[in-house]
């Protein structure tokens, strides 16, 4: 993951939240956009990417695309739900390791 | 979740549709199944209504299936082979043809139900590319 990942926990009995912010090592092009929706898709938690002060689903690809986040800048991964920490933790793979 | 909802491709041109088709395995999943019906029955531009029932046949896996037309006659033929076979599982959907096709193929490969896959098709229109 990329050093720049920080997490924090603010965890109720079994719904948590989680947090991770990553700097992209590439664009976000079509390929990982696809790659982020559908793994977001497979978690029940409410998940968020954030992007110069936007902030969209990324269940969406379309969506995700249109972050237009480019090589250097961050994108914020946010989930609250039960699965929350692993929809943060694979959504961020992704995005550390976007070619 | 068992099968997937199926997607097929009408475009007036055939390479339009297996190049969109090339783009939606890249972004979405190859696993997803899609038909393209492209062009006419003997390769010119236009739509053909035999090669949208072949292709809409070919991708029902019981899940239902997204019909995705570009424009004009496309979504003209499209109707017609729906009309003549009326089923509830299979929706032509009005969506910008690119984005549509690859919101509904991300979509249906997690395993989305049909409504779903077609609202997220539906929805590609109201998302921003700027």
């Amino acid at each position: 993951m990329s050093a720049s990942s920080d997490s924090t926990t603010t965890s109720a009995t079994t719904v948590s939240q989680h947090e991770t912010a990553v700097v992209l090592p590439a664009n976000l092009h079509a390929r990982p956009a696809g790659q982020l929706a559908r793994a977001a898709a497979s978690f029940t938690s409410a998940i968020q990417l954030e992007y110069a002060g936007r902030t969209i689903n990324p269940t969406g690809v379309l969506a995700v695309m249109g972050l237009g986040a480019t090589v250097g800048s961050t994108v914020t991964v946010r989930a609250e739900g039960h699965d929350a920490e692993q929809a943060v933790t694979a959504l961020a793979q992704i995005l550390a390791t976007a070619e | 979740m068992s099968a997937s909802v199926g997607i097929v491709l009408v475009s007036h041109s055939a390479e339009l549709a297996s190049g969109l088709r090339l783009l939606v395995e890249q972004i979405g999943s190859d696993t997803v199944p899609l038909a393209t019906a492209g062009g006419t029955d003997d390769g010119r531009i236009g739509t053909s209504y035999d090669l949208v029932l072949a292709a809409v046949r070919s991708v029902d896996r019981g899940a239902g299936v997204v019909v995705l037309p570009d424009l004009g006659s496309s979504v003209l033929t499209a109707r017609t082979v729906l009309e003549d076979h009326p089923s509830p599982d299979v929706l032509i959907v009005d969506a910008p043809f690119v984005e549509g096709a690859v919101a509904a193929v991300v979509t249906a490969a997690s395993g989305a139900d049909l409504k779903t896959v077609a609202d997220a098709a539906k929805e590609a229109r109201n998302v921003r590319k700027l």
